[in-house]
């Protein structure tokens, strides 16, 4: 670069200073979001894996079962029976073999609630600082005996509890009173890294934890000087001489601590693509706006442009200045966002710090791939964004310079109708065929579907530039410009004219808060169709009186159904038991469920009989048995997670997978092929008949009194809380979006600023001949609106099928009503009308101040 | 690609036009701004293009300087065939070559008044003649303002500049198209006191468009337009002169 091209370049962007923060705004947000994402997950990524590391303490080697498919850290893994110890500790070289049980085990606080955590809630056994693992005494001593626990330093604060108190304690078989002698912790973490964790000595463990001799692992500590991989093959030699021997295998403790913090630094990237759906959204908005912004900043300079092609700047010096004018917007925005990812972090970080999380304390971890991942996307967003306008530039003529009245040699209008059309046509395509023919899988769906969307975006807002002019006009006339009089009337016109006559003006301002909408009615249209659908499952789907959930992440205290079905208040009872298996070699969830499930469920059955789950046979979703190509009376092979193999006949055929899933098992097929801990995600239970309903909830409150993490609903209770959860679901989604409108109302008042400026002379010419201030104002908010609305209604337009469109794609367990939300649109078009007058206020005013004499004379 | 003109191996011309034409405009609302206008500019001379408005001075003056294209005909400058040239050699020509002077926003708001007049050569990369470009900026008269934005600076003053930088990259020709149209009258007798001393001393060549008989009165000759045609031609001109054959041209 040549320069004078970079001192025109630099000194072009510090003579608008404003304009470049407004328009860095948003690249900004979106930069902060995007490294903000990194930081925090490498942050606490760091900080879960040193913990972890720390957890694993002196644990060398670790004896579990095996898993045939699924992932190591979360499958739901056969226990391993403690009678492996003797003959464990008989191998040379072995010096202390601990049994390891982790189940849920939830603190009841003083008031009889449990403790909420924003992780799980553990029970573990524990062998005290001396034991293998990294857990410390912090304070008093580790629990020795039955009815005495320690429990982590941070829950037991939060708890309200201190040593010497009675601590009430629920396990997976009932609730239990236990002592607290220790506050437990590791060197770095007084807390859990988000649990709460229970430590028992290991036969309370067993006990109380419902174990029973069948423990989650061994851990295996080393004695001095012995060779790790020496004494891996001895301990497996001698498991495997053991019965069953095969089904075990040895690990090293480096191993398991990898394992296990990988599975969390999963749960830890969703946090980071959610923070990232939210840069990505900003900064497609923020593309637009720079695009906006630069066109008009080109424009406003024509005479400067043409004025050097004149004197001897060639075409791609122009564009150099211009690109390079983005490329320090882009840059400072960039800089400033990487700041505002420190925050995002910090802030995030402490959010679930607040709520119990007890992120081990760890300092903001900037990695080289943040900055350059950030440059990337904000330089990147802001050159390819000012691209368009750059070759603009490049094409004024230098007569420009003494007629400017010849302004831009732009495309022909039929060439701009083609491209535009060209673009929205493969846009569509690749939006159609990515939802619906589904290539590579769902990478392939969202990669079709949302560079599908983006073409669509960009033709339509190139499209909208040829119907912005008789838009804005039923815009207009459609609104009601208030005034009998004249003079109260002619600013709302002059507003009318204004966005008639500058269609590209009109639909660039308009463009930004056009993607704002069409992203908010889109997800309106999806968010209205998942809920009518819920609430079309939970009304027709559900026939039981009862339901019984869990509060929190873990299933339901297995022993709670049992206690439950014994009720003779109660006529059927059965958990919703869930497991995986594979089928065809693809992993399926599966639902493994008591037969009375019949009478507690409609699940629409098509063919076959659900009774038939009683005689071990599977029952299943109509579409899986359309892809398996069976029907009732054939025979499916089911792996399961311990690799034991089924052949189960197909039992009924259904077609309602909104409460069961896709796939049914009785508990008995279940049990008989895996001892692995078991997971309830409900109960459902129906009263026997004649007994009164206050008698039956009476009984069953009496059971849930021992497991007061469970909940028990009756049906309309069940099916609010499950509105409110998909509720809460969505507010994050509407949040993001609601970030989307935000950054349009930023478009459009920097749009609108922009062309106020532009207009000066305009401007100083209206109040020459006699136009008030308060008119010229009504004037630019007026125009602010007629376009707010146009951007409104082509979003809309163009959202709402897109909605459609995905409501339609998606699986039918979450979608089988598409439902238009007209009032939440009609909500969102009054909305943006309020937000066109928002961001009119600066520019109006600032119109209004004008100095008449120098307006007039600025050429 | 270069063609040499009649007018150029006589070697006095530093631009002329041949046979030049402009329409703009199709059928019904055909205009023809220049009408087969043939006429060279002298080098060292500082001619005065008048006419009334829609004469096609203007028009004449881009073509010539390569901003706007013919219809038909040729224009040159120097020897230099400019129908012949492509958009980068355009622009080449007129970096080297042409100097400008329009009647406002002549200057890069953003620059100083040294590096506004600097830019022509910045912009092609060249090393400007330090002593010619002190000589200049002496002559203008503006060497305590150097330092100052466009908008420190009085009309006058940035037209001043705005002369001075068409000077300092010693270009074949001029062009300068109302230079004093915004101004007062004794910004306008600074202005072109120093447009006249430039031709004198410094041998530049100059071309101006006018409406002023006054300014026509500081050049070597004044050539007339009407309608798109070469009307009349006087030497010698003063400001009674031009104004009394301007009133027999209306």
């Amino acid at each position: 670069m040549a320069s004078p091209v970079f001192r025109l370049t630099v000194r072009g962007v510090l003579a608008r200073k404003f304009r470049v923060l407004l328009t860095a705004f948003a690249i900004i947000l979106g930069v902060a979001f995007v490294s903000g994402a990194f930081m925090l997950t490498d942050s606490v990524k760091g900080a879960i894996n040193g913990l972890f590391a720390e957890l694993q303490g002196e644990v060398d080697l670790e004896v579990r079962s095996k898993i045939a498919f699924g992932d190591e850290a979360t499958a739901q893994r056969d226990p391993v029976p403690d009678s492996l110890v003797a003959g464990i500790k008989s191998v040379p070289g072995v010096d202390t073999v601990e049994i390891n049980i982790l189940r849920q085990a939830t603190i009841i606080k003083k008031n009889g609630k449990p403790l909420q955590t924003s992780g799980p809630s553990f029970g573990i056994a524990w062998y005290g600082t001396n034991g293998l693992d990294g857990r410390l005494v912090l304070e008093g001593r580790e629990a020795r005996a039955a009815g005495e626990v320690a429990i982590d330093k941070k829950s037991a604060e939060r708890a309200g509890y201190v040593i010497g108190e009675t601590v009430p304690i629920v396990g997976p078989n009932g609730s239990g009173e236990f002592t607290l002698v220790g506050l437990t912790g590791t060197k770095s973490t007084e807390g859990g890294g988000g649990a709460s964790v229970s430590a028992f000595d290991p036969a309370t463990a067993n006990s109380f934890l419902g174990t029973n001799g069948l423990v989650d692992s061994l851990l295996i500590g080393l004695a001095e000087g012995v060779d790790q991989g020496d004494a891996l093959a001895a301990v497996s030699a001698a498991i495997s001489a053991s019965p069953s021997g095969d089904a075990y295998e040895v690990i090293t403790g480096d191993q398991s601590a990898k394992e296990t913090a990988g599975a969390i630094n999963d749960i830890i990237d969703i946090f980071g693509k959610v923070l990232l759906g939210f840069a990505a959204i900003s900064l497609f908005v923020s593309a637009f706006l720079i695009f906006n912004t630069f066109a008009i900043i080109v424009s406003q300079r024509l005479r400067e442009l043409a004025l050097l092609r004149a004197i001897g700047a060639d075409i791609r010096q122009i564009r150099m200045m211009i690109l390079g004018e983005s490329g320090i917007i882009g840059l400072l925005a960039t800089a400033l966002g990487i700041a505002g990812g420190v925050l995002v972090s910090k802030g995030i970080t402490a959010l679930f710090n607040a709520t119990g999380a007890a992120f081990p304390s760890a300092s903001t971890v900037i990695s080289a791939r943040t900055i350059a991942v950030s440059l990337f996307v904000g330089l990147g967003v802001t050159l390819v964004a000012a691209f368009v306008p750059a070759a603009r530039a490049g094409r004024i003529p230098p007569v420009a310079a003494m007629r400017p009245e010849v302004g831009f040699s732009s495309l022909q209008r039929n060439k701009r109708l083609v491209l535009a059309g060209a673009t929205l046509g493969i846009g569509v395509v690749l939006f159609v065929v990515g939802l619906f023919a589904q290539p590579g899988g769902t990478a392939g769906t969202l990669l079709g579907a949302a560079a599908g969307a983006i073409l669509i975006f960009l033709g339509v807002a190139s499209l909208s530039q040829s119907v912005a002019a008789p838009v804005s006009r039923i815009v207009s006339n459609l609104l009601p410009i208030p005034g009998r009089s004249m003079n109260r009337k002619t600013p709302g016109r002059i507003a009318s004219r204004n966005a008639q006559r500058q269609p590209r003006r009109t639909a660039s301002t308009a463009s930004a808060l056009m993607i704002g909408l069409a992203l908010v009615s889109t997800i309106a249209v999806v968010a209205a169709s998942v809920q009518a659908s819920l609430r079309k499952a939970l009304g027709t789907s559900i026939t039981a009186d009862f339901y019984v959930t869990n509060q929190g992440f873990q299933g339901l205290p297995s022993a709670f159904a049992d206690k439950l079905a014994v009720l003779p208040e109660l006529s059927a009872v059965s958990p919703f038991r869930a497991t995986n298996a594979q089928v065809a070699g693809e992993s399926k969830s599966i639902g493994a469920v008591d037969p009375s499930m019949g009478e507690l469920v409609d699940a629409d059955i098509q063919s076959g009989d659900f009774a038939s789950i009683a005689e071990g046979a599977v029952l299943l979703h109509k579409d899986p048995a359309r892809d398996l190509g069976v029907s009732v009376g054939d025979s499916i092979e089911m792996t399961w997670q311990n690799g034991k193999v089924s052949t189960l006949t197909v039992g009924a055929i259904y077609a309602d997978s909104s409460i069961v899933g896709n796939w049914l098992v009785s508990l008995d097929t279940l049990t008989a092929a895996s001892t692995a801990p078991p997971l309830d995600f409900f109960i459902g239970a129906k009263i026997a008949e004649g007994v009164d309903p206050d008698a039956a909830r009476a009984a069953v409150e009496r059971v849930a009194e021992e497991f007061p993490s469970a909940e028990v609903q009756d049906r309309v209770e069940f099916q609010k809380s499950q509105e409110d959860q998909l509720n809460q679901l969505l507010f994050i989604v509407y949040s993001l979006l609601v970030f989307a409108i935000a950054i349009a109302v930023l478009g459009i008042a920097n749009t609108m600023a922009l062309s106020v400026f532009e207009r000066t002379r305009e401007f100083g010419l209206l109040r020459a001949v006699g136009m008030t201030r308060r008119q010229l104002k009504r004037s630019v908010r007026w125009e602010a609106i007629i376009v707010s609305v146009f951007g409104a209604t082509l979003g809309v337009v163009v959202g709402v099928p897109l909605g459609i469109a995905v409501s339609v794609a998606l699986p039918e367990t979450f979608v089988n009503t598409v439902q238009i939300p007209f009032g939440t649109i009609v909500t969102i078009l009054v909305a943006s009308i309020i937000v066109g007058i928002i961001a009119a206020i600066g520019p109006a005013r600032r119109a209004a101040k004008l100095d008449i004499l120098h307006a007039i004379t600025t050429v | 690609m270069t063609t040499a003109s009649p007018a150029a191996t006589a070697g006095v011309a530093a631009a002329s036009a041949i046979n030049a034409s402009k329409i703009y405009g199709k059928g019904d609302s055909e205009v023809r701004a220049l009408d087969d206008v043939t006429v060279e500019f002298r080098a060292g001379q500082f001619t005065a293009i008048m006419g009334p408005s829609g004469s096609g001075k203007s028009t004449l003056m881009h073509c010539l300087a390569g901003l706007d294209s013919l219809t038909s005909g040729r224009a040159f400058i120097g020897d230099v065939d400019l129908s012949g040239l492509s958009e980068r050699q355009l622009t080449h020509l007129r970096r080297e070559q042409v100097g400008f002077v329009f009647q406002a926003f002549n200057l890069i708001p953003t620059l100083s008044a040294r590096e506004n007049i600097e830019l022509p050569m910045d912009l092609g990369d060249t090393d400007p003649d330090s002593a010619w470009v002190d000589r200049v900026i002496d002559a203008v008269g503006l060497r305590d303002r150097l330092d100052h934005k466009p908008a420190e600076l009085s009309g006058g003053q940035q037209q001043r500049v705005a002369v001075a930088r068409a000077l300092a990259s010693k270009p074949k020709i001029i062009f300068a198209d109302e230079p004093t149209g915004n101004l007062d009258s004794k910004s306008s007798s600074d202005v072109l006191g120093f447009m006249r001393r430039a031709v004198t001393e410094f041998g530049q060549t100059i071309v101006m468009v006018t409406h002023d008989p006054n300014a026509a009165s500081y050049a070597d000759r004044v050539i007339f337009l009407a309608d798109g045609k070469v009307v009349d031609e006087i030497s010698e001109p003063t400001a009674e002169r031009v104004l009394d054959r301007m009133k027999r041209l209306a």
